[in-house]
């Protein structure tokens, strides 16, 4: 108590000195500045101007007008649904299996399926949809064995290039990164606070309920919201499973730059674009409220 | 003894929760890319298909010197940026770390948009202008290691031992840094050579053709080759990040028993 008292109170100073030391120019990070506003910044502020640009080079406010009626506007919905739906299975699916794997596997066993949970994470792509296409496929192993048991998936409407087949595929790229970035929460619960909480006489229950999720909560909630940028925005799976029967914004907004329409639609490519970048944003800024929250807890 | 049930009863239920949830598809699809001619019996016929395609080869080698200038520029950039942020900059932090989430939050099909719009032609005429973008993209995933392994070794020391004998901060951060934290490095390397390999999304609206668009390309012939080959690049991946993973818990010891001693 005292001893943890003392170190904190060195560390605080120490801070203090840093933070009154002179001001100095941070030489160190140019070549990172530099190298994020040319090829982060500067397309993307690019991409802002053109969304207000005619096809004449005049400003206007016109490529706006569609994302608010018609196909685009019900492209948005889907997208968004589609976002909502895969992040609160992943953030339900992710968030057990990291909790169990937090309380129960050893060190090496984490360390093993840490790197598995980011090849999950990361394979959402092309691959995850072929590996979908040969599991989940008409013709699939797994669908026969089902059909034999009775079961017959295709016969009672699903298909998995569908809206619920497209969902299912998400959900085995968003559990795998809620896994990744759910721990780092986890981990921060620290055993002083079940040990506080029995010796006042609290069962595991009242433990879960009253200690770890509110302390847990901000940081579901940012894990939620990353989970739903990533699925609203998640382009190559959708690419290479669908024909086009389901209208998603990034599939959209692909084909609108690819050069497969007409050139005057390229600017509502644009304002599409931004469109998909304010929600999200609006995603971010929630997430970032929810860090700093969670953060709160482990300083 | 309860605990110990309820211990034992958690642990059976995850593992067959996740044997189902994930293991199932990936057998399935295992199984599926066996698959022999007209669907009888099992054989390699499928993996055997995908090396007598044309343009396996370049297409191939293609991804993965991407994939490794993109590790290496990654590293270029990021490793001085974050040694700094430990050291003398940490006020900076906030901001390194938000313009660091940025790429993940940031739809992709926004960023080739603007890549499109944006960059001047001698760069969009170059293959190589994926790689500043592979760069971006994998930022949210190499800077988190990075800044992880960092924290882990008594960095500050290191630095003020080397500077003090009079090391340059480039011989320092070659030399000093570099080794001591070689397992976060080397993941964060195989993590942006990992993701530039399977990128589709920016190469594909940027009008190259990669490894990953062209497996897309090619199952339009054959889709049991192109199972076979996701099977295969993910069985792959798999072994590999395993691997490290093993060989980086490995050298973590190594420094906690340095730690433990002084």
């Amino acid at each position: 108590m005292n001893q943890s008292n003392v170190a904190s109170e060195s560390t605080r100073t120490r801070k203090r000195v840093v933070s009154k030391g002179r001001y100095k120019f941070p030489f160190a990070l140019i070549p990172f500045f530099i190298f994020v506003t040319f090829f982060l910044a500067w397309p993307i502020s690019t991409v802002v101007i053109e969304s207000f640009k005619s096809n004449s080079n005049k400003w206007t406010l016109s490529n706006y007008g569609p994302l608010f009626h018609g196909i685009y506007l019900h492209a948005f919905e889907t997208s968004i649904r589609i976002g909502l739906i895969t992040a609160l299975f992943g953030v339900i699916i992710g968030g057990l299996f990291a909790f169990v794997i937090e309380s129960y596997a050893g060190p090496r066993l984490t360390s093993i399926l840490d790197s598995v949970a980011a090849v999950f994470a990361n394979s959402g792509g092309v691959p995850l949809a072929f590996t979908f296409l040969a599991s989940f496929g008409a013709n699939a192993g797994l669908i026969k064995l089902l059909k034999s048991w009775g079961w017959d998936l295709y016969g009672s409407g699903f298909s998995i290039f569908s809206f619920t087949g497209i969902c299912l595929v998400y959900i085995f790229f968003q559990a795998p990164l809620m896994v990744l970035i759910f721990k780092p929460a986890l981990k921060g619960l620290r055993k002083e606070w079940k040990e506080a909480s029995t010796s006042l006489g609290g069962s595991s229950w009242t433990y879960l309920r009253r200690i770890a999720l509110p302390i847990l909560f901000p940081s579901f909630v940012g894990s939620f919201l990353l989970l739903f940028a990533g699925g609203f925005s998640a382009y190559a799976t959708a690419r290479a499973l669908t024909v086009g029967n389901i209208p998603l914004i990034p599939l959209i907004i692909g084909n609108l730059v690819d050069g497969n329409v007409i050139a005057d639609k390229t600017h509502l490519g644009a304002s599409l674009a931004i469109g998909a970048i304010l929600i999200a944003l609006i995603a971010m800024t929630g997430y970032i409220w929810a860090q700093r929250k969670s953060t709160q807890w482990r300083r | 003894m309860k605990r110990s049930y309820t211990k034992f009863l958690t642990i059976t239920v995850a593992i067959s929760l996740s044997l189902l949830i994930f293991i199932v598809p990936y057998a399935a699809s295992i199984e599926y890319s066996l698959r022999g001619n007209f669907g009888k019996g099992h054989d390699l016929t499928n993996y055997l298909w995908i090396f007598r395609q044309d343009g396996f080869l370049s297409h191939l080698t293609l991804s993965l010197e991407l994939g490794l200038f993109a590790g290496l520029l990654n590293l270029l950039i990021m490793v001085p940026t974050t040694t700094f942020l430990h050291l003398s900059l940490q006020r900076y932090k906030p901001i390194v770390d938000f313009i660091c989430i940025l790429p993940l939050m940031i739809p992709v099909v926004s960023l080739a948009v603007g890549a499109e719009y944006a960059m001047p032609q001698a760069i969009q005429n170059s293959q190589s202008e994926l790689i500043f973008f592979y760069v971006i993209l994998a930022l949210p995933f190499t800077f988190r290691v990075l800044d992880s392994s960092l924290s882990s070794i008594p960095l500050k020391t290191l630095v003020e031992a080397s500077r003090s004998l009079g090391a340059s901060w480039f011989a320092t951060i070659l030399r000093v840094i570099v080794p001591a934290a070689k397992g976060g490095i080397s993941s964060a390397f195989f993590l942006s050579f990992a993701l530039a390999i399977g990128e589709f999304t920016i190469t594909s609206l940027l009008h190259w053709d990669t490894f990953t668009t062209w497996t897309v390309d090619i199952s339009q012939q054959n889709v049991l080759g192109s199972i076979a080959l996701s099977t295969f690049t993910f069985i792959f991946a798999v072994v590999l990040l395993v691997s490290i993973a093993l060989f980086a818990s490995r050298r973590k010891n190594k420094f906690q028993q340095i730690e433990e001693t002084t």
